[in-house]
C-alpha cells in the first residue's frame, strides 16, 4: 500500500462526494446511542483520517449539531450519515465506513462506546473494546496533515 | 411489547408501531450500507397498516423504482423502506427504536455483499440475497 493512499467515498444517491488523502488512522465500530439514532443501525462503524486530509469533492452536505461540541454531516438528498468531527479532537475527522467507496478494505479495529452496546449484538467480539471513546493514549497521533 | 415507538436523533421525526413485529433482519446490501453509512443496516418488519408517523415529515429517497426510503431531513437518521413488492410491509430501522434493545435479529440477507472482514458470529441463517431467494436488488 502507497504510503499517500487516496480514497474515495459518497453518498447513495451519488451528490456527496468525498475525497481522503492519506491512510486512515484507525476505524472503531460506535455503539453509542446516538450514532445508533444517527445511522438507523445497531452501531456505526468510523474510519478517522486527520481532518486536513478530508475534503467534500462534490455537493453540499447538511450539518446537525448533535450537541454543543459535534457536528454531524448527511447528505440532504438521501440520509446518508458521513462525517462525525468533535471540537474535543478537531484534528481528527470520523468518516462513516459504510459510505467508502471501498469499504471491504478498512476493517475495523476497535469498538468505542461498548457500555451502551447492545447486549444481543455479535459483532467483531475479538476486537478491543473502550467503555468510551478511544483513550487519548490510543489515539494514534494524528497532526495537522502536514506530516507526509 | 406490544407496542413499538421510535423517531430520528434531532427528535423531529416520531413514529408509532401498533402491531408485533413480524421479525428483524441484518442487510449487508451496499445500499443499505450506503444509506446509513454502517457496515450493515438492521431492519425490523411490522406491518404496514399498523405504522405511523405521529410527529414531523420525513423526506423520501427513491434509490431504485420499487423501493422508497424514508430519512429525517434535519439530521439525517434513516427511517424506513418499503418495497412495492410488498406494500403490506415496513421495514423500520433497528437504530431508530426507542428500544433497539428488545429487537431480535433471526437471519442475515444479502450476505453475498457482505463486509469479508466483519465477523459476526451470532449463528443466525445467511441468505445470500432476499430471504425469498431473490437475488435482484430491491
Amino acid at each position: 500500500m502507497s504510503d499517500n493512499p487516496v480514497y474515495e467515498g459518497g453518498c447513495l444517491c451519488g451528490t456527496i462526494r468525498y475525497r481522503i488523502a492519506g491512510p486512515i488512522a484507525w476505524a472503531a465500530h460506535c455503539h453509542c446511542a446516538m450514532c445508533r439514532r444517527a445511522s438507523g443501525a445497531v452501531a456505526l462503524t468510523w474510519a478517522t483520517v486527520p481532518a486536513t486530509r478530508f475534503a467534500i469533492t462534490q455537493g453540499e452536505p447538511a450539518t446537525y449539531r448533535s450537541s454543543e461540541n459535534a457536528e454531524r454531516r448527511f447528505c440532504p438528498a438521501c440520509g446518508s450519515q458521513l462525517t462525525f468531527w468533535s471540537n474535543a479532537h478537531p484534528n481528527e475527522m470520523d468518516v462513516s465506513l459504510g459510505t467508502l467507496d471501498h469499504p471491504e478494505d478498512h476493517r475495523a479495529d476497535r469498538h468505542t462506546w461498548a457500555k451502551s452496546r447492545l447486549s444481543w449484538l455479535r459483532l467483531d467480539d475479538h476486537l478491543v473494546a473502550y467503555a468510551e471513546s478511544t483513550p487519548a493514549d490510543k489515539r494514534p497521533a494524528i497532526g495537522g496533515g502536514d506530516d507526509a | 411489547m406490544s407496542e413499538f415507538l421510535g423517531g430520528c436523533l434531532c427528535g423531529g421525526i416520531r413514529y408509532r408501531l401498533g402491531a408485533k413485529s413480524s421479525h428483524a433482519a441484518h442487510c449487508h446490501c451496499s445500499q443499505c450500507r450506503r444509506a446509513s453509512g454502517a457496515a450493515f443496516l438492521t431492519w425490523v418488519a411490522f406491518p404496514a397498516v399498523s405504522f405511523a408517523f405521529i410527529q414531523g415529515a420525513p423526506r423520501i429517497y427513491r434509490a431504485t423504482d420499487k423501493a422508497e426510503r424514508s430519512f429525517c431531513p434535519d439530521c439525517g437518521t434513516p427511517l424506513t423502506f418499503r418495497h412495492v413488492d410488498s406494500a403490506h410491509q415496513v421495514d423500520v430501522t433497528a437504530g431508530s427504536l426507542d428500544n433497539a434493545q428488545d429487537v431480535q435479529p433471526v437471519h442475515h440477507i444479502w450476505d453475498s455483499a457482505k463486509l469479508g472482514w466483519l465477523n459476526m458470529g451470532d449463528g443466525l441463517p445467511r441468505y445470500p440475497g432476499e430471504r425469498d431467494g431473490s437475488e435482484d436488488m430491491p
